[in-house]
């Protein structure tokens, strides 16, 4: 006891996503105690939420998940447009599904450069980077910015998909998936990679549900449980893909679901690119001068499945311009809980391996 | 079978269960022998009241409950007893909304420092009082209201 050494990790170091600090107790190389202490990117969304109209909102949470901003205002949306009663064309509704899934792909991508950084292998990160750019190239051309996207809104989309986004979304489902077997290739076959994540950070199911823990990570447990799935919404009912599971709950598992992912949501990009419907794009009630004069009351609850996990909504309206409350749950929130029970009696190099395999982002886990 | 107050929907037709805080514990025990677990908690300010929100939900029957239980002086018994996913959430509410679970092992503040005044969530919260945070030799952070003295 009386030797532990107590080790300060981040909130700036560079294996470190984000400003995550860990306080670490190390025996040696083994460690012994982790506190994650987050906090350092908090601006409390929450509270600005209930300072603004319905509509301003949007820009607050394209800045929790920076790098999958299309799937936070699709999980913003489900709940305030329920809560607001607006309907959205079903146009719009499938240009969302198209828009998140190229999100997912472009966020799993992010993870899987990051993760083989963490592992000390750069060059997969910038094949990685490589077809990110190819996602964000199109993100630019239907909504006008890289990132913070901004791109839905309520009552439909900011602007319709044009032909030539159209075409660039075609050719990236058509040569993406040779790409990523190229990439995937890169980490299966390198044995560095392979004895870094095989057995490492193992999650029994049991231990996942009890922390709450969702998306891939839960997947790569043994469960199969998805909101597109279990409760869909949107138009996930009407397109055909597969929930990949593995029964592993180790590193190199949270890394075969995750790509595996990437190829389903390849699958229903295509499927949308196919059957999107000509129509409006926009809910002429939701349009501009309207837009702020929304009113909402009572109280909705909207889960969506983003990139990380289950990302949930909660809004209380009092009928007033402003919600009452907002909450958000934040899926990297809990599953960045289960990391001080995962990475105990681990080595200090494992618990890098860990913490990358979790996929954080702090915009999320602070709000 | 636990005593309820009602039975209610909310407007995208969620279940909602209104229990007292004293019969909260029972109620999860038995919905948790159901093969629920839960998702989220989260703490709802109304000046006069707290209103505290768990959100439970069930795999292999595909439900989700949400169970709501008001409390006047702060306080509601923790769940961290049952699930683990109920350490941070209740750690988040104690610091944002300033509702003080009972028998949590670590009841600290989250995301704003030791020392912070005031919960930013309570609809009573001064919004015009800045506040800056520094850190001092041990490696902890302190709050002081001195602009010159923080970040």
């Amino acid at each position: 006891m009386a030797e532990w050494t107590e080790v300060n990790f981040g909130p700036q170091h560079p294996s470190m996503h984000g400003v995550l600090r860990l306080r670490v107790k190390l025996d040696g190389e083994i460690v012994k105690e982790v506190e994650p202490i987050i906090g350092y990117l908090h601006r409390n969304a929450e509270k600005i939420g209930e300072l603004q109209f319905y509509c301003d909102n949007m820009i607050y949470f394209d800045r929790m998940d920076y790098v999958a901003a299309m799937n936070m205002e699709v999980g913003y949306l489900e709940a305030a447009e329920k809560l607001l009663d607006i309907e959205v064309p079903e146009r719009a509704q499938w240009i969302r599904v198209m828009m998140a899934e190229l999100n997912r792909i472009a966020s799993h991508l992010v993870w899987l450069g990051a993760f083989g950084l963490d592992l000390g292998m750069l060059t997969p990160f910038f094949y990685c980077f490589k077809e990110r750019e190819k996602i964000l190239k199109i993100f630019t051309e239907v909504s006008g910015s890289r990132q913070q996207l901004n791109y839905m809104s309520i009552g439909g989309v900011y602007q319709d998909v044009t032909d030539e986004a159209l075409d660039h979304i075609r050719t990236f489902i058509k040569e993406f998936p040779k790409e990523l077997n190229k990439i995937e290739s890169l980490f299966v076959k390198n044995d560095v990679f392979i004895s870094r994540t095989k057995g490492i950070g193992v999650l029994s199911k049991e231990m996942a549900i009890d922390y709450g823990v969702t998306g891939p990570m839960l997947r790569a447990s043994g469960v199969e449980y998805d909101v597109r799935k279990a409760q869909p919404y949107l138009v996930y009912d009407k397109v055909n893909f597969d929930i990949p599971v593995s029964f592993k709950g180790d590193n190199l598992a949270r890394f075969l679901v995750r790509v595996e992912e990437m190829r389903q949501s390849i699958k229903i990009i295509d499927q949308t690119v196919q059957k999107l419907p000509a129509g409006p794009y926009f809910n002429q009630k939701a349009k501009k001068p309207l837009m702020i004069r929304l009113r909402g009351q009572g109280e909705v609850y909207a889960r969506t499945e983003s990139p990380k996990g289950e990302f949930g909504v909660y809004l209380i309206g009092d009928g007033s311009l402003r919600p009452y409350r907002v909450r958000v749950r934040s899926p990297t929130f809990k599953n960045l809980s289960v990391l001080p029970a995962l990475a105990k009696d681990q080595m200090i190099a494992d618990l890098i391996s860990i913490g990358g395999s979790i996929d954080l982002v702090f915009g999320e886990v602070d709000r | 079978m636990v005593d309820i107050l009602a039975e209610e929907k909310t407007k995208d037709g969620r279940k909602v269960i209104r229990v007292a805080k004293e019969n909260l514990i029972e109620l999860m025990k038995e919905l948790k022998s159901q093969g629920y677990n839960l998702s989220l908690t989260t703490a709802v300010d109304y000046i006069d009241r707290i209103e505290v929100v768990y959100h439970v939900y069930n795999m292999q029957k595909n439900e989700y409950i949400i169970v709501k239980t008001e409390t006047r002086d702060n306080h509601v018994p923790s769940l961290t007893s049952l699930w683990n996913a109920a350490n941070w959430d209740e750690r988040e509410e104690y610091d944002l909304v300033g509702v003080i679970f009972d028998g949590h092992p670590n009841l600290k503040r989250l995301f704003l420092p030791e020392g912070w005044v005031g919960h930013p969530l309570r609809k009573n919260y001064d919004l015009s009082k800045a506040q800056y945070v520094n850190m001092d030799e041990e490696g902890n952070d302190y709050v002081t209201f001195d602009p010159e003295g923080g970040w």
